[in-house]
């Protein structure tokens, strides 16, 4: 059996930092990970008509990472999505002036299966990387390409930059009985900033802006009236920051986004994790994460379908003001390169949890459970 | 915009303010797996896709990827 070096695990160790970006993988990874994502069904006293039923999506998603040769990797990663329930199709106002749903079916399935494949050049303080991916479904096809770039400065810090750009087509299913649209296309243009450095020996932190340029039709096809622009330019800060506590044996982990769009919409995002180690083999980490958005500025509580077409209104959840809280926790069990993950998180959202709220809380705001089951191996 | 604009002036600030000069040899501990940015690809990948399709928010760690139908 091939002994390990301590020297040269630890000198390898420390130069796979986050900070060196010229540093290539020096193993193989093989990893599997199956999930199951599943809504809470929608209160029926909320639902006018259809079904109560909400999605439920078993996703596999497959990952292979590979050093080629001493200088380039290339990664793959192909997902799979099954996806069936009901989703909203529009919402409307009762006499108490509570919004009340309009539901589909509960027949709707899909199948979504996704192709991305990275290339990356390391340099001795630099790395530049390509990744070209593919989406499919029935009713929906995207081709995108993504170019990043990363340099180590002063040996403390990286400096990174990305574009991506992806362009998709839409074609609703039962879009003729429905008078839906039948074709339509949308563009995604964006742009990427990064800086982390090291701030001493036990943490560091990581600030990112992006800005994304969205075209095309970017309305929901789906829903019975739903008229939105058809630019968007959206704006992204982050700050992620590590730090580790030896006396716990254990890092914390903190990460904020402030996010604000074309749509009038505005963010906040926190999470934090915990990551104990409880022996060599085994790791815990809880975590929770708080997200809150004020509504969109052409949001109503229920669909007007008094006004023209042309006007833009949604009363899609998505676009109204609330907040969201996600708890979870993670367990990790490591042994001669396998590691298998569990992990299980609880997603609830209310009106009453946001900075800047809609009026009323809107009947499909979700409650979902997130379970995760994934095994890896390096070799 | 200005909640963006005193976001970077303070991260710049801490930043130039506070760091201390790491010899490659004292990283050790930012080396273990646990204090990497992302100490899980694939984990971030799945809620990245589940947040961006059931929020109205994305972004900020990095360049937007390819659409999804996802409702």
């Amino acid at each position: 059996m091939k002994k390990t070096d301590p020297l040269l695990a630890l000198t390898t160790a420390a130069l796979s930092l986050p900070v060196f970006a010229g540093t290539p993988p020096t193993e193989k990874e093989i990893s599997l990970r199956a999930s199951s994502y599943e809504e809470d069904d929608i209160s029926k006293t909320s639902v006018l008509s259809g079904s109560p039923e909400r999605y439920k999506i078993d996703k596999t998603h497959f990952r292979l990472l590979t050093p080629l040769g001493s200088d380039w990797s290339t990664e793959i990663n192909t997902s799979q999505e099954v996806m069936s329930g009901a989703s909203p199709w529009g919402t409307f106002s009762g006499s108490d002036e509570q919004p009340s749903l309009i539901m589909s079916g509960a027949t709707i399935r899909d199948k979504r299966t996704e192709v991305a494949v990275s290339i990356t050049n390391y340099q001795d303080d630099a790395s530049y990387g390509v990744t070209l991916g593919t989406s499919r479904e029935d009713d929906y096809k995207s081709r995108s390409i993504s170019l990043s770039a990363g340099w180590d400065l002063n040996n403390m810090s990286t400096l990174g930059i990305g574009f991506s750009f992806s362009d998709d087509d839409i074609e609703p299913t039962d879009a003729e009985k429905f008078g839906r649209i039948q074709q339509a296309k949308k563009q995604t243009r964006s742009f990427s900033v990064s800086w982390t450095q090291i701030i001493n020996a036990n943490s560091l932190l990581f600030s990112g802006l992006t800005y994304t340029n969205k075209e095309g039709f970017l309305s929901d096809p789906y829903k019975l009236r739903d008229t939105r622009p058809d630019k968007k330019t959206e704006w992204a800060a982050s700050l992620k920051y590590r730090i580790f506590i030896d006396s716990k044996n254990a890092a914390l982990h903190l990460n904020y986004r402030l996010y604000n769009d074309g749509f009038g919409i505005n963010s906040h995002t926190v999470n934090a994790e915990w990551h104990q180690n409880i022996s060599s083999r085994w790791k815990i980490s809880p975590r929770i994460r708080y997200y809150s958005q004020s509504q969109a500025d052409f949001y109503l509580d229920a669909d007007d379908f008094s006004l023209p077409k042309t006007v833009n209104q949604s009363s899609d959840h998505r676009l109204s003001g609330y907040g969201a809280i996600t708890v979870g926790i993670q367990m990790n069990y490591d042994l001669s390169g396998w590691k298998i993950k569990i992990g299980f998180d609880r997603y609830i959202s209310d009106n009453r949890y946001g900075h800047d709220s809609s009026r009323h809380s809107h009947p499909a705001l979700l409650d979902f459970n997130l379970t995760s089951l994934g095994i890896e191996y390096k070799f | 915009m200005n909640y963006l604009k005193q976001l970077i002036l303070s991260s710049t600030t801490i930043l130039v303010m506070g760091c201390e000069t790491v010899a490659p040899w004292d990283r050790d501990v930012l080396a273990r797996p646990e204090m990497q940015l992302s100490t899980d690809p694939m984990g971030d990948a799945l809620f990245e896709q589940v947040y961006l399709s059931k929020e109205a928010s994305s972004g900020g760690y990095k360049t937007a990827g390819g659409g999804c139908g996802c409702n």
